[in-house]
C-alpha cells in the first residue's frame, strides 16, 4: 500500500551496513565474555607458545620474555583491558606496598573533588567514585582471593574501569596544551576524551598510559610484543624514569599482566 | 556469587540513586520506575517549543539493561507522535558526523533531555524514523495530552510547574552529538506498512474527547479499510460505466 508516511523504505544503503557490523561486533562480543574472564588466573609464559606455534620472531619474543618475567594474567580483550590489568595489578602491588597503599588512598579519596571541578556531572561521579573506593577498602584487607573475585564481578570491575577513565580524562584536560600534540585528527583533547578516553570498550593508546601514569604517579613498563627486529619485547617506561610497579603486555591491540621474576 | 548479581547491584545501586534524583517531576520531563522493577521506567515528557511537537505531552518506557550504566537505556515511545514508531525500541546511538558514543556518566535524565532535544530533527529515513507531515504531527500533539497509560494514568497529571534543572555544560554539549534511532535490523519492505497499521490503529483508539476528531476522514482514508472501500467504490463505477458504454 502506498500513502505518503515512508519509514524504512528511504534508507540509505550505507546505514544498512553500518548495522551487518554491528551486529557482528556483538556477537564476537559475547563469545568472547562467554570464554574468556575479566581477569584469568596466573600461567605460565609458555601458554603463549601454543599461539604463535609457526611463528619464529614472536617465540623468539616469548623465550625471551620467559627469561625475565615469571608468569602472566590474561585479561578480557573487551576494550578495556588496558584500564583493567592496570587496576588490578597495581592493587595486587599495593597489597604487598602499605606505605604507598596509604598514600593511594588519600589520592584516591581526594580525585572525586578534583575532578567535579573539572566539570565532570556530580551526581554520576559520585556513584563512581563510591564503588571505587569500595575496591580500595579491599586492599586494606589484604585478601589477594577477593581482590581476584572482586575484579571477575562485571559491576565492580567495569566501575573501577570508568573511574580511571574518568581519572585519565581529567589528567588530559588539565594538561590539555601538552596533551593537544599527541592526538591524531582534528579534534580538541576534550572531544578526545569524549570520544576515546571516557566511553566503555574504547581501547587505549600511549597517550592513555602516559596521562593515567602521570596522574596516579605510578610507574608502568609495557613489554611490546610486535613483528620488529628485536629479538627481545621492547619495553616502554611511562612515565619514564619512574621506579616501575606495574607490568604489562602488549600485543597488538591488546594488554595483559606479567609478573616480574 | 553470580557475577550476572553482581553486575545487577551496581546497576541497583545506581537507578536508585537515579530515582532519587528524578523524583520530583518538572516542568519539561519526569521519569519514575515501575513499582515491581527497577530496570523499567516509564517517562513523560512536553514536545520542543517552536517545533510540531509543540503543546504535545508524550509517554513511554525506558528499558536499562544488566549491564547499565555501561550500556545505554533503550527508550520506546507509547504515544503516537509522528517522529518515531511507537511500540518499538529507540537506543542512543553514534552519529557519524560527530563519533559519539554513550558514557557511564551520563543518565536517564541526560538520555531524556538528550531525546527530546533530538525529537525536531529529521528522520532522514532512519530505522524507526516517521516522516508525518507537521500537521499530522502537530495534531497528534493535540491529541496526545488525553492520552491515557495503564500504569500512570492521565499523561497531562505527570509533569509539573517546577522549572527542570538547568543543563550543564556538559549536558548541552552532549545534547549536540547524541543520535537516536530504532533498534532492529532494516524491515521488509512490507513490513512498514503493517506498522503503519498499527500505529492508525493506535491513533484511532485514543481516548479523545469529541466525537468526530476533524482528521477522521483522512484517518479512515489512509488506514486499510478505507483504502479497500475507496478500490470498491471505484470497482463498482467502473462496471457501471462499462455496462452503459456496452449497452449503449
Amino acid at each position: 500500500m502506498d500513502n505518503n508516511h515512508e519509514t524504512t523504505a528511504t534508507k540509505p544503503e550505507g546505514l544498512e551496513q553500518d548495522e551487518l557490523i554491528i551486529q557482528q561486533h556483538r556477537e564476537i562480543e559475547k563469545e568472547i565474555s562467554d570464554s574468556i574472564l575479566l581477569i584469568g588466573q596466573k600461567e605460565e609464559l609458555t601458554s603463549l607458545e601454543t599461539e604463535y606455534i609457526n611463528d619464529p620472531v614472536y617465540l623468539t619474543k616469548i623465550q625471551d620474555l620467559n627469561k625475565k618475567y615469571k608468569c602472566m594474567r590474561r585479561a578480557r580483550p573487551d576494550g578495556n583491558c588496558f584500564f583493567r590489568s592496570f587496576a588490578f595489578a597495581y592493587f595486587e602491588y599495593l597489597m604487598d606496598h602499605n606505605e604507598e597503599y596509604k598514600h593511594f588512598k588519600e589520592r584516591a579519596l581526594k580525585s572525586k573533588d578534583e575532578l567535579i571541578s573539572c566539570g565532570f556531572t556530580q551526581f554520576t561521579l559520585e556513584d563512581f567514585h563510591d564503588t571505587f573506593m569500595e575496591v580500595v577498602n579491599l586492599i586494606g584487607e589484604g585478601q589477594h582471593e577477593k581482590l581476584y573475585d572482586t575484579f571477575n564481578m562485571q559491576g565492580y570491575s567495569d566501575y573501577v574501569v570508568v573511574y580511571l577513565r574518568l581519572i585519565t580524562s581529567g589528567q588530559l584536560q588539565k594538561d590539555a596544551e601538552f596533551y593537544k600534540h599527541f592526538i591524531e585528527g582534528d579534534r580538541t583533547v576534550v572531544e578526545f576524551c569524549h570520544q576515546e578516553v571516557e566511553p566503555m570498550f574504547k581501547e587505549s593508546d600511549h597517550i592513555h598510559i602516559i596521562a593515567l601514569s602521570t596522574a596516579l604517579n605510578v610507574g608502568v613498563r609495557v613489554r611490546y610484543m610486535d613483528r620488529g627486529e628485536s629479538s627481545e619485547a621492547i619495553a616502554h617506561d611511562f612515565p619514564e624514569g619512574s621506579p616501575v610497579c606495574v607490568h604489562l603486555l602488549y600485543r597488538p591491540g591488546h594488554y595483559d599482566i606479567l609478573y616480574s621474576r | 556469587m553470580e557475577p550476572q548479581y553482581n553486575s545487577k547491584s551496581t546497576a541497583v545501586k545506581r537507578l536508585m540513586r537515579e530515582a532519587i534524583e528524578l523524583s520530583e517531576p518538572t516542568d519539561e520531563y519526569s521519569a519514575h520506575p515501575l513499582e515491581d522493577n527497577l530496570f523499567e521506567w516509564h517517562f513523560t515528557m512536553r514536545g520542543p517549543q517552536a517545533s510540531e511537537f509543540d503543546g504535545g505531552i508524550y509517554h513511554g518506557r525506558i528499558l536499562l539493561p544488566t549491564e547499565y550504566p555501561m550500556k545505554p537505556p533503550n527508550i520506546i515511545l507509547l504515544t503516537p507522535n509522528g517522529r518515531w514508531e511507537t511500540n518499538k525500541k529507540i537506543c542512543l546511538s553514534i552519529s557519524s558526523h560527530h563519533p559519539e558514543t554513550w558514557q557511564p556518566s551520563w543518565s536517564i535524565r541526560t538520555a531524556l533531555l538528550a531525546l527530546i532535544a533530538f525529537m525536531p530533527t529529521n528522520g532522514r529515513g532512519s530505522l524507526g524514523a516517521l516522516e508525518y507531515t507537521p500537521e499530522e504531527r502537530l495534531s497528534l500533539a493535540k491529541k496526545s495530552r488525553n492520552w491515557i497509560c495503564e500504569c500512570c494514568g492521565q499523561v497531562s497529571n505527570l509533569l509539573a510547574n517546577n522549572k527542570a534543572k538547568p543543563l550543564t555544560k556538559e549536558e548541552s554539549e552532549l545534547i549536540k552529538s547524541v543520535t537516536f534511532k530504532g533498534e532492529e535490523a532494516a524491515e521488509k519492505v512490507s513490513k512498514p506498512s503493517d506498522q503503519q497499521k498499527q500505529e492508525m490503529e493506535a491513533i484511532n483508539e485514543e481516548p479523545v474527547v469529541n466525537n468526530i476528531s476533524p482528521n477522521f476522514l483522512k484517518d479512515a482514508l489512509c488506514s486499510d479499510i478505507g483504502m479497500y472501500l475507496i478500490y470498491l467504490i471505484i470497482a463498482l463505477i467502473s462496471i457501471l460505466v462499462a455496462r452503459r458504454f456496452y449497452s449503449a
